[in-house]
């Protein structure tokens, strides 16, 4: 029944209540209310107000406990629903809140998506042309100069070997870069050789060393799902380095129940309860993206010793049967 | 005797740079270009170079593969891997694939040369950040007590190896300890014949073992 007769309904009834209390009783009211007669008319006016307020509450306590909700929905942590059944008559209300709140997590996961996909193919394509047009043509400056340099008189020869650092210096840049923005060896030579360029390039860093424990081969992904595994890797990396003051990290990758377990293990000062940045926040999206779950945890092991625990979890796609 | 290089390269003008240097070193002859992997194969099938000079990235197959195909199918012809990458993993991918040798195009103007030669006197060409890698990890692990010394090494060469697993280069090096760069090469080989990483071979096997590259 809505929620409008539902109300209409009992204020009636406590109406008729009343009404039919005042016309069957024995009780009168004069022209001027003797201070008895006021008594049981208050009486009666409270009675009737208890018994109003405590039917209406019932109606429209869900309604409050929504609002309440409705503060707390927060779209970066999805999974929160209200209890349809013990809502009682405020249940299609809740229904209706609770499918909305579905469609808004759905709408918000697809357009991260999107948005995540159409940022790694930008960056895919500034990476290439960096790659192919900036970086050849500094290579041939660079063979040039040399070239040059060999024929040149002494003077302009130092000067030519000077350039000659400087290109040295800029091809590097545009090499790091490109590799920031786009992983090549992910590409050329598969995720495994990928994560373990990661790690010496975070041990290489002045960073924590970085022990590696991957498999020597993994089943055919999906390259979003590669690049998923790798940018979080990436991003936990980048974190124990800048954050954890750890001295050792471990990098692992194991396949189990149909799952593939990616983990980042540090032995540092451990993460704060529900710290959250962009970082995390981009590795928790883009695990959802590929159908993954991603945990991050301060860890407390037996010795006493703290760090920290990104895991991300995927299922492996389901092989076509023979 | 010269030795005749093939070279294959997809942009133009980075060909004619290498082509440059090449042509300006007695003994170096360029006899053919390609501008993608596939051609490369081909080619060095048809004009049989000593010489094949690889860029890792060209479209149709990769130098890699371009590579891998050379040495299934044209065994004598010696390869080099011509690349953008600074990372070890690639270097011992192009040793799997049969390359003799791996040179940064960021040093290339210095090392490209030195390369050729090398690969043709069946030594592989390492860049000097392998070398620190490689160099760096068996420090390390000797630290750790994970392998025992497998050879004495003598005070120079102890001090050449830690300037090596720091990331100097051999120029640099032979700065630092004032002998020449000759004398610092011949140190590096030397280190390298003592730990093991004598040619490609070797040093593929002893970074298998040392978890620095998948099997
Ligand atoms: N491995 C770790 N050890 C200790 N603290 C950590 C670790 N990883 C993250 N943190 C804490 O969690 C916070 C949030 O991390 P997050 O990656 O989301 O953001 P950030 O690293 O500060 O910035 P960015 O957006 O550039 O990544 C960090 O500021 C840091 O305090
Ligand atoms: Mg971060």
């Amino acid at each position: 029944m809505p929620l409008f007769w539902r109300v209409c309904l009992i204020n009636g009834a406590v109406f008729l209540l009343g009404t039919l209390a005042l016309a069957l009783s024995p009780a009168t009211v004069s022209a001027q209310p003797l201070l008895s007669e006021l008594v049981v008319l208050l009486l009666g006016l409270t009675v009737i107000v208890l018994l109003n307020g405590a039917l209406l509450r019932t109606v429209l306590r869900p309604l409050d406990r929504l609002t309440a909700v409705t503060g707390q929905i927060d779209l970066r942590h999805p999974g929160l629903r209200l209890d349809e059944d013990g809502s009682g008559p405020a249940r299609p209300l809740v229904r209706g809140f609770n499918a909305m709140l579905e469609r808004l997590e759905l709408e918000r996961s697809t357009s991260t998506a999107r948005a995540l996909r159409a940022q790694e193919a930008e960056r895919q394509r500034i990476a290439q042309e960096l790659h192919d047009e900036v970086g050849q043509s500094l290579t041939a400056v660079l063979l040039g100069l040399r070239h040059a340099m060999d024929s040149a008189p002494e003077p302009v020869r130092a000067e030519l070997d000077e350039l000659r650092g400087t290109t040295r210096a800029s091809l590097e840049e545009v090499r790091r870069i490109a590799q920031r923005l786009r992983p090549g060896d992910l590409t050329d030579l598969g995720l495994i050789s990928a994560l373990a360029g990661l790690a010496r390039a975070t041990s290489a860093r002045n960073g924590p060393r970085v022990r590696r424990r991957l498999p020597t081969s993994v089943p055919d992904l999906p390259s979003a799902t590669e690049l998923v595994i790798y940018r979080v890797a990436q991003e936990a990396l980048t974190n124990v380095v800048r954050h954890a003051r750890a001295e050792s990290v471990d990098l692992g990758l194991t396949l189990s129940d149909g799952r593939l377990v990616l983990r980042v293990v540090d032995d540092g000062v451990g993460i704060p309860r529900g710290a959250m940045g962009a970082g995390i926040q981009g590795m928790l999206e883009r695990a959802r993206m590929v159908g993954g779950v991603l945990d991050v945890r301060a860890r407390e092991d037996r010795r006493g010793g703290s760090g920290t625990e990104v895991r991300l979890s995927l299922p492996l796609p389901r092989r076509a049967e023979p | 005797m010269t030795v005749r290089v093939l070279l294959a390269d997809d942009h133009t003008l980075v060909r004619s740079g290498v082509r440059r240097i090449l042509e300006a070193e007695p003994g170096l002859e360029v006899v053919a270009e390609a501008s993608d992997g596939a051609e490369a194969v081909e080619l060095t099938r048809s004009v049989r170079p000593d010489l094949a000079v690889l860029d890792v990235s060209m479209p149709r197959l990769t130098g890699l593969q371009a590579a891998r195909e050379i040495s299934r199918r044209v065994p004598g012809v010696r390869t080099l891997i011509l690349s953008m990458h600074d990372n070890e993993q690639y270097f011992f991918a192009a040793l799997k694939a049969g390359a003799s040798g791996y040179v940064l195009k960021s040093a290339a103007d210095e090392d490209l040369v030195e390369a050729c030669h090398a690969a043709m006197r069946g030594e592989p060409f390492l860049y000097a950040g392998v070398t620190s890698t490689l160099v760096g990890d068996f420090l390390e692990r000797m630290r750790r007590g994970d392998s025992a010394p497998r050879a004495v090494l003598t005070p120079r060469e102890e001090e050449v190896i830690k300037l090596i697993a720091e990331g100097h280069t051999s120029r640099q090096i032979a700065a630092e300890l004032v002998i020449s760069h000759k004398t610092v090469e011949r140190h590096r080989a030397n280190i390298l014949t003592k730990l093991g990483m004598r040619d490609r071979t070797e040093m593929t096997r002893y970074a298998i073992r040392a978890g620095l590259v998948e099997p």
